[in-house]
């Protein structure tokens, strides 16, 4: 009896090694030939952008016949941590696509290879957006942008119709922002913000929405000349005027309730929803925002953000971006470098993708193109992002970036929410970032 | 007598109904959720009733992803780590309650110790051992831990074996069974309540999880559940309703495990299993 479990157990082991094991592998290397060269690539999913990237892998499959393709997804947050695993277990994909926030951490962790040489060879620099991003201090390049991010300013035409308030435009500062936006913000009783009676803490419309990093204190900070590490990203210039001035003007924003504070976006369904809802009148959005607002048929456009008291403008910019592994061999770090070519090179490539609006291209000719400009729907105003490039910046992104903006954000927060005053939210802030980036530079 | 005793029931049931909406509330919103377009979805104030119902929302979800597929590697995923939980752990656990070796009880201290170390920090060497055993982007890094007897599953079945009276095993024993027969036909079929419990906490887990097999995971053709809904999301995409659709959807099989096992399990709370 004993002796028959056991065998029985033993069976569906084995069994189950057969079912869920390597059974495919004799089938996957049959399709390879000794001629050609096979390269994994990462991506992070993006819903049904999905299946236009294994169309695009197909068509490079075609024209490269020397070259296979082996893709690995996995959803945004996870194909991070999956990618760290990897890297750590030396079986890192041989080409990724990297969210441009995280460029410089692989980078300066000795994970992505150095792609000066090449970039300086076969791509002509004046021709793409973003390509600078992606350099470090010393001008070596660590990535080339597969879609650009930038922000500008969204707004509901409905609304603005509605209150009797001008469209915003490029002569906008932040304090007629505010301004417009009290007219725009109406409590339940339908009393407007700049009403005596008007009740902040009950909300029905609000003026501008406001969320955390880039589409919130980034580009007010910066434009009001401060900003939260100095030129060589490697100290914080946190606990400054300027950033005092820019923080103290979000705060009574919040205060008077033209726009959301942390607390109110957690009411929401999704931090997202209130400008697609019609509930905020206008939102800073990068440009991947207008597909929940199509979505949602709200008549709104863009303009470039506004500008700070000295008539400073700040865009922010994420350029994602290709990363071919520092581990790949030459051969596959060569094919890898071919994909990447023909990701930005190819006119159609970059025209089928533009075609998904979920990024500005990254190829200037086709981003200043009809297929971009013109493209069937809202915003009417789509050079609006193209003007932005001219006051584009980076998030003081460097190898350390997500940790500090998490100790940035929980003391700003603080502020932000009325549990600390604004000084020492910074003087906090301004410590503990130091912190964290002392501990990753000096031990470097 | 007979009144006070009513009143009493009366409104303990009253209780139960209210902390059963309750409970449900969240489950009711996110299936009215599900059936929404995104713009009632997103909507301030909040429209509780879809309007109209969305029934498509569902179809929709077939056909953004490979729901069958995942669906079904989640199942063999699940099924075999509930077999390995479930011989494993008992046979490990017998061994710890009942037989006598060396060092019997530092070695159980081990096992419990291993419980505190958090599962993230075994990641990377897990990784490289089963890349070394050539198992990444198959299915088996996914189940073969449960074969290896997980500590909570022994802590269990050991606590369970514990409770039940040496007699039993003498009287096997003068029948003639050896240790493992006395396992096997007396200890295993006494237990069945902390068997259901095993069953359901590792079918929960297994069917749930995210972590490990986006990991192992490399083709799409081999994801599970958990990340196939995720893959569909996207980072951008106005298409929350969907997500919430498929997430209701994967809680189905794990309904029906408990609806099976629920006899069991109520039993094994609320007794030791002894008559």
């Amino acid at each position: 009896m004993a002796g028959k479990w056991l065998k029985i157990s033993v069976l569906i082991m084995a069994f189950a090694f057969i079912l869920t094991g390597c059974s495919d592998e004799s089938g996957g290397e049959a399709g390879t030939n000794s001629d050609q060269t096979e390269i994994t690539l990462g991506f992070y999913s993006s819903g049904s952008a999905d299946e236009k990237m294994n169309e695009l892998i197909q068509k490079f499959e075609e024209e490269h016949p020397d070259i296979k393709v082996k893709t690995q997804n996995a959803p945004y947050q996870q194909f991070f941590q999956k990618l760290d695993t990897q890297i750590a277990g030396g079986t890192a994909p041989d080409v990724w696509l990297s969210d441009g926030v995280f460029v410089q951490k692989y980078a300066e962790r000795g994970a992505a290879k150095d792609l000066t040489e090449w970039i300086n060879e076969d791509l002509e620099k004046d021709e793409y957006y973003g390509l600078d991003f992606n350099k470090d201090s010393d001008g070596k390049y660590w990535g080339v942008p597969q879609g650009i991010q930038i922000g500008a300013l969204f707004y509901n035409k409905d609304m603005f119709d509605q209150a009797g308030v001008e469209y915003p435009d490029e002569s906008w500062t932040w304090e007629d922002l505010k301004e417009a936006g009290a007219k725009l913000t109406i409590d339940t009783d339908g009393m407007k913000a700049d009403d005596a009676s008007f009740k902040p803490d009950s909300v029905k419309q609000y003026g501008l929405t406001f969320f955390n990093i880039t589409e919130g204190w980034m580009p007010v900070m910066k434009s009001y000349g401060g900003g939260v590490l100095g030129e060589d990203l490697r100290n914080s210039i946190i606990d400054s005027e300027e950033n005092k001035e820019a923080i103290n003007y979000i705060v009574d924003g919040m205060e008077r309730g033209i726009f959301t504070d942390p607390s109110d976006l957690q009411a929401f369904q999704s931090p997202m929803s209130p400008f697609p809802s019609e509930t905020a009148a206008m939102r800073i959005g990068i440009y991947a925002r207008t597909l929940a607002a199509n979505e949602t048929g709200v008549n709104y456009d863009v303009t470039v953000l506004p500008k700070g008291p000295d008539g400073e403008r700040f865009s922010p910019t994420i350029a994602n971006s290709w990363v071919i592994s520092e581990s790949a061999s030459d051969e596959k770090a060569k094919a890898a470098w071919e994909w990447v070519k023909y990701w930005v090179q190819e006119d159609e490539v970059q025209k089928e993708w533009a075609a998904l609006g979920e990024a500005v291209p990254v190829k200037k000719s086709v981003a200043n193109s009809e297929l971009f400009l013109e493209s069937g729907d809202k915003p009417a105003n789509k050079q609006a992002f193209l003007d932005s490039f001219e006051h584009a910046g980076t998030l003081d992104v460097n190898a350390v970036w997500s940790e500090w903006v998490k100790k940035f954000g929980d003391n700003i927060n603080r502020a932000f929410l009325n549990e600390t005053s604004v000084e020492e939210a910074l003087e906090n802030a301004d410590e503990e970032v130091q912190k964290v980036l002392d501990e990753f530079y000096e031990n470097q | 007598m007979k009144n006070p005793n009513r009143k009493r029931k009366i409104i303990s049931y009253l209780v139960i109904t209210f902390s059963a909406l309750i409970m449900l509330t969240p489950f009711v919103a996110a299936a009215l959720n599900s059936l929404k377009s995104y713009t009632q979805y997103t909507a301030i104030p909040v429209e509780w009733i879809p309007n109209p119902f969305k029934w498509e929302n569902y179809i929709e979800v077939w056909r953004m992803t490979d729901f069958a597929q995942y669906g079904w590697n989640s199942l063999v995923v699940t099924v075999l780590s509930v077999l390995g939980a479930l011989f494993s752990c008992s046979m490990v656990a017998y061994a710890f309650a009942r037989l006598e070796f060396p060092f019997k009880n530092s070695l159980f201290v081990m096992v419990l110790g291993t419980l505190m170390i958090p599962p993230v920090v075994m990641i990377i060497p897990q990784f490289i051992i089963f890349k070394n055993m050539g198992f990444l982007d198959t299915l088996v890094p996914l189940w073969i831990l449960e074969w290896l007897a997980q500590p909570f599953g022994v802590f269990l079945m050991r606590q369970a074996f514990l409770s039940i009276p040496k007699s039993y095993e003498e009287a096997a024993k003068l029948d003639g069974c050896s240790p493992f027969q006395t396992y096997w036909r007396i200890f295993l079929p006494m237990c069945k309540p902390q068997l259901a419990t095993l069953t359901i906490f590792t079918f929960m887990t297994k069917w749930n999880e995210i972590m490990a097999p986006v990991i192992y995971l490399s083709s799409e053709e081999k994801f599970t559940l958990p990340i196939g809904v995720l893959s569909m999301s996207g980072a951008w995409f106005g298409k929350e309703q969907y997500l919430v659709a498929a997430a209701l959807m994967t809680l189905i099989p794990i309904l029906i495990v408990f609806l099976f096992t629920e006899k069991f399990f109520v039993r094994g709370a609320s007794s030791s299993g002894l008559k």
